[in-house]
């Protein structure tokens, strides 16, 4: 569908041609879309580019496209694909739920979990209202599976206020005018407020919470494994609070495609029934199992080196002169940054824009030209993502562009 | 990590789950027999399924069960291997793209999206072709879509259905379709229909192939009263390949359709959905909401151009030896055990009957799944025929690139061998 740039300007809404650099291969077109998406085709033969939107974008490498390449597959459908069935008791173990189930996207798995856990007309489910399921899956829980929700405020360390969730739990049940609530949702790591980590004790008062009005709680987990490495736990120790999770292969962890959803083994029956209907029930899934099991295997333990060069980068941030840049580094616990401009100079869109293109002077002045694409974010902020595609060396490239794009473009004008 | 235990889910068919613990090497066979876990055949529901007498190493399984067995040989393994990737949410992912295009092309349509499953994308097409309140649907009672998608249409789309009568051939009559759609709208009583539904071949009635002359009546039906028409097309490519056309003359007559790469095409995963432009970039969106937008798809979809290029043309060995089986057991000793149409075997599908009532088709499909006590004395190996038992008391055995026509000759074998150690001569 997208095979040329005109193609895909069809598709945005409000397309701003900032820099348009023609190569002798095919020219870049920096397009932005009207929800602030950005779509990327190619970059000039010279410049280097850091892509920093997210860690959705990382690729396959040789080992684990072996392993894809040499797995030994079956019907799926069937439930005898050896492959994944192994990659689903892997992961039920490291998990420490009683089993698990391999889907094509978080998006899926948390409307599987939503589904199953709300089940009956009049189910109602509470959700942060910065929360990747309330804002970025297309309100499915209520479009596909007629759910209500109700939204508790996300603070900024990803949590939320206990007394506030103990309000929105329905207390008028089984009184007609009331939905059940049924459903109480985390988000760990928080993607929105930055990658962070949910405190295990808040795990451990909202699971009291959820026991004492026997109401379930699901985690999106998408970078859970961001968050154990961080808090240097293994991930059944944040799992033991949640009875059922998502956690993302195709994220940091660096698989082509997948997400796990996992819980205990009456509900993981109900979800196969629900991927089935969505149409989540792929055949020789092993091809895909096998890169899950690759990243079980392998890729944990190096995600430590994401959350050390976003660090940098935001430190970095910290130390430009003048302050350009309003980042709190102590809230960097991941591999997600999050700062604000405190320059009004440029919106969070138009440095994005800088970021991402090759100045005209700036071979002359760096060296070589760097391309750092990042996404402009929620409350007017900018959002960088590190993973395994992104060295130490290309973190220090982006400082460089970072100051680069500083002294050129800020006119030291504070909001 | 150590492989400790290959995990198997065994799902009786009244749905509750039983994780049981490996057997050693036979596993699979064993996983195999006699298990359907997600048919409801309506003449067996509720009872659970046999395991079989379980196989031995030295058997030979020749696997009928469905097309949707088919695994990815060396040559697609190295193009999934070496496929380029990027992130396809982002539309970034060159080989997606690539094969969105080839397929938009070979169906002669302007756009097309690749999905995880046919059942996803039959469900995608009904979300955009009925995506206002208060839309109804119209497809065969007997289709894959009414059948076998968990009423996803309803559950998770909203949208109302009605059914027309499935002929034999796979088609349905005319002036029921005609009369199905709603002439009373907008009077608030009735819903507004919006799609009709073919398939395309037809599963059920055993891989039957819709007529040329047949789908231009349908179109002109449509057209006539501005409703959509969607083609479930999983094997439309046997179809083609029977009818000895080009899939965008099939195609033609639709405004959408479903193409499955998973099944006789032999791709690991995937379908292709394809139509006009803006209905494309609908689909889009209902791929993401319902969770189908895959980051790195290249890997899958390297197979589905491999698929394309190479895999359409062969699909008529299926139809031959599937054509084998059926007069092999035409061609049986009185009195005749088996009831079956030669003339409607058109692709890779064979559906029949048992005339005699010693076994039920149930029965029958798990003696061809066992290796009997004396059979290797008798045949000289032991062949476990897996097939399944199918809608009114038939059996459906389905060919595919895993099937040979060796492989086709000891089935029939086997046929023979049950027919002769079980049947009993009595008749219906």
């Amino acid at each position: 569908m997208f095979t040329s740039p005109k193609s895909i300007n069809r598709h945005i809404h409000k397309v701003k041609k900032i820099n348009v650099l023609h190569t002798r291969q095919k020219p870049l077109v920096f397009c932005v879309s009207k929800y602030g998406a950005r779509l990327w085709t190619g970059g000039t033969s010279h410049a280097r580019v850091v892509d920093l939107r997210s860690d959705t974008v990382t690729k396959p490498g040789p080992a684990m496209r072996q392993a894809m390449a040499e797995a030994e597959v079956g019907d799926d459908v069937m439930g005898e694909d050896p492959t994944v069935n192994d990659l689903q008791q892997t992961a039920a173990d490291l998990f420490g739920m009683e089993a698990a189930i391999f889907v094509p996207s978080g998006t899926m798995s948390n409307l599987i979990a939503v589904m199953v856990h709300c089940r009956e007309r009049g189910d109602e489910m509470i959700v942060g209202d910065l929360s990747h399921l309330h804002i970025y899956e297309q309100g499915g829980s209520a479009q596909l599976a007629g759910v209500h929700s109700t939204t508790v405020t996300t603070l900024p360390d990803g949590t939320f206020d206990l007394k506030q969730l103990e309000a929105k739990i329905r207390h008028g049940y089984p009184d007609p005018h009331y939905p059940r609530s049924r459903l109480i949702c985390v988000e760990n790591t928080h993607n929105i407020q930055g990658g962070r980590v949910l405190p295990l004790p808040f795990l451990q008062e909202v699971r009291a919470l959820a026991d004492q009005y026997g109401v379930s709680l699901h985690m999106d987990g998408a970078r859970v494994m961001n968050a154990a490495v961080a808090q240097e736990v293994p991930p059944s120790t944040i799992l033991q609070h949640t009875h059922t999770v998502s956690v993302c292969l195709s994220k940091g962890l660096g698989c082509p495609v997948g997400t796990v959803l996992a819980g205990p083994r009456d509900f993981i029956s109900k979800a196969l029934r629900c991927r089935k209907a969505l149409g989540g029930g792929m055949r020789q899934a092993g091809i895909l199992a096998a890169a899950g099991r690759f990243s079980l295997e392998n890729m944990i333990g190096r995600l430590v080196e994401d959350h050390r060069n976003a660090k940098t980068f935001a430190l970095a941030l910290l130390d430009c002169k003048p302050p350009l840049f309003a980042v709190d580094v102590s809230a960097v616990e991941t591999n997600i940054l999050r700062f604000a401009l405190q320059d009004s100079t440029m919106t969070p869109q138009e440095f994005c824009t800088r970021m991402s293109e090759v100045g005209e002077d700036e071979e002359a002045a760096l060296g070589q030209g760097v391309q750092v694409l990042m996404y402009p974010h929620f409350g007017n902020s900018v959002r960088a993502v590190w993973h395994l595609g992104i060295s130490s060396e290309d973190t220090r490239l982006a400082i460089q562009k970072m100051r680069f794009v500083a002294s050129r473009y800020f006119t030291g004008i504070r909001h």
